[in-house]
């Protein structure tokens, strides 16, 4: 039985405005372990999909089940990395903030601050560790964003554009990280991107989705290439340009 | 630290032009017993902080100010934060803040002395009055300005609704908090001038009327510039405060 299941899933947001069909009949299922990326053109309702797993948002069709149970609510078991940098707490510096999930446990001072340190040099900021957000770059603070998700023990990683602000060395960097942590860990990762060289590089399955408004699921392209992925290999060319291509379509229809 | 020494020695200058000013005008614009110079007016206060009057005058006034602002502080912080949680607590809440929000301390002298006498508690009633309104305002800003992100972070972190507001919530709106403070405790100052003016045995209000009264035009001035130090002194001192036990939680201040 795949670890998630979406079936079917809608969401209509209803405002003063009227009523706005962000997602429709959505489907996928993601089996334990998997790297998978999801692709589209902006507002065509990545995020979307990402919050209704989460539980921050219910959907309005179909239903999410996870380990066979709908999801209710946000859970510890889906740990989340925001696409901004909004979600930090100022007020405690980067291995703090990387041991709150810890703290909410009820795990001690010593333990915590332990076992964070071991995912702060995990995410490669060794030495930052008493630097508060005001203080860090973006990509150090994407990276404290990853490593006190993973500190929590989460079943699976939901990441929406986690590097989507990053200049294209860090992000690029992140990118090797990113894939080396998970070849560690072997999470189950959900992670939402534009870029199709990031998907292509990271995903051991490949979500393209029709461009908004009621964005769904257009076509999943598996990627069988071994890691780490080279990237102007023909075979890396070859699946980038088959993702291209459906991409392609969803910007520039006929 | 150098930033330190450049940050005092500008106010040391700025002060230093202020009473220049002051001269220049005395001396030179105005020429009038009813506007005396600094100098005759720093010999007076020399002259009172001998007697110990002046300290007297200080003490009686900050304490009001201090006893006022706390009971206000520790009634207001906890009605902002329940004003800005809940949506019932606000909508009941919201007419009262917003009613007494617009009839100033300052009106509200003639009843405080009616109900409490010109001793102690009408002061303190009326800086707590004064100081609440601001710090509920403004706590309750700080609650709804808390980024989304940084609940929902939490809540997929595992946290409860008491962790979200004690962990999250509530250190995220300090700064708000400690700001309403400060706009509180200048208010504080208006206040208190105030309302010994109109009703008080001490402080540096009374002292003022009393001056006039007397036609004491150098203790006027005395009691003017010891205000106007107070005030920067406490100013000061609170954002230091601040910045101390709080500056992580505010970046600007
Ligand atoms: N709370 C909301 N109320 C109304 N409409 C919304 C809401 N949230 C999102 N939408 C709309 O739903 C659509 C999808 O938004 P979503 O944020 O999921 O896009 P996205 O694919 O994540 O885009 P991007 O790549 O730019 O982040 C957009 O048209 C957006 O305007
Ligand atoms: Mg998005």
């Amino acid at each position: 039985m795949a670890l998630v299941s979406l079936e079917g899933v809608g969401k209509t947001f209803r405002g003063k405005g009227g009523s706005w069909e962000a997602v429709r009949d959505f489907s996928l299922g993601l089996e334990e372990g998997e790297f998978c990326c999801l692709l589209g053109t902006s507002g065509c309702g990545k995020t979307t999909v990402l919050n209704m797993l989460a539980g921050f948002e219910p959907v309005t069709a179909g239903r999410i089940l996870l380990d066979g149970q709908p999801v209710a609510g946000p859970g510890a078991d889906r740990g989340v990395v925001f696409q901004g940098h909004d979600s930090l707490y100022d007020w405690l510096n980067a291995l703090d903030n990387i041991a709150f999930g810890l703290r909410l446990a009820g795990m001690g001072k010593r333990a915590r601050r332990e076992k964070a340190g071991h995912f702060l040099r995990l995410v490669g900021l060794a030495g930052q560790e008493g630097k508060h957000p005001a203080e860090l770059s973006g990509g150090m603070k994407q990276r404290i964003q990853i490593a006190r998700a993973l500190a929590a023990d989460p079943r699976m990683l939901l990441m929406d554009e986690p590097f989507g602000a990053l200049d294209a060395m860090t992000r690029a960097a992140l990118q090797g990280e990113l894939s080396r942590i998970w070849a560690e860990t072997r999470k189950t990762v959900l992670f939402i991107t534009h870029d199709i060289e990031e998907a292509v590089a990271l995903a051991t399955r490949i979500g393209v989705m029709t461009r908004g408004p009621g964005g769904t699921l257009k076509a999943v392209v598996p990627v069988d290439l071994p890691f780490p992925r080279e990237r102007t290999s023909d075979a890396f060319m070859a699946v980038f340009r088959q993702v291209h291509a459906l991409i392609h379509a969803e910007i520039h229809p006929q | 630290m150098r930033d330190r020494v450049a940050t005092l020695g500008g106010f040391a200058v700025g002060f230093a032009l202020l009473f220049v000013a002051w001269h220049l005008a005395a001396v030179y614009l105005v020429h009038s017993v009813l506007f005396p110079p600094p100098s005759p007016v720093f010999w007076r206060a020399l002259d009172l902080m001998d007697d110990g009057i002046l300290q007297e005058q200080v003490v009686a006034s900050l304490r009001r100010i201090m006893q006022g602002f706390l009971l206000g502080s520790a009634a207001g912080i906890p009605l902002g934060l329940a004003i800005g949680s809940f949506r019932p607590v606000r909508v009941l809440l919201e007419p009262w803040t917003e009613f007494f929000r617009f009839i100033p301390a300052v009106a509200m002298i003639t009843v405080a002395v009616i109900w409490f006498g010109i001793g102690e508690e009408s002061k303190v009633f009326l800086i707590a009055y004064t100081t609440i309104f601001v710090i509920i305002i403004s706590t309750a800003a700080g609650v709804g300005a808390v980024a989304k992100d940084k609940l929902r972070a939490a809540q997929c972190l595992g946290a409860n609704r008491w962790q979200l507001f004690t962990l999250v919530a509530l250190p995220a709106t300090l700064p708000f908090i400690l700001t309403g403070m400060r706009l509180a405790m200048a208010n504080s100052f208006v206040t208190i001038v105030a309302a010994e003016l109109v009703a008080s045995n001490d402080g540096l209000g009374k002292m003022l009327w009393d001056a006039r009264l007397f036609m004491q035009v150098e203790d006027i001035f005395v009691a003017l510039v010891t205000l106007g130090l107070l005030g920067f002194a406490t100013d000061r001192a609170f954002r230091l405060a601040i910045r101390a036990f709080a500056g992580r939680f505010n970046p600007t201040m």
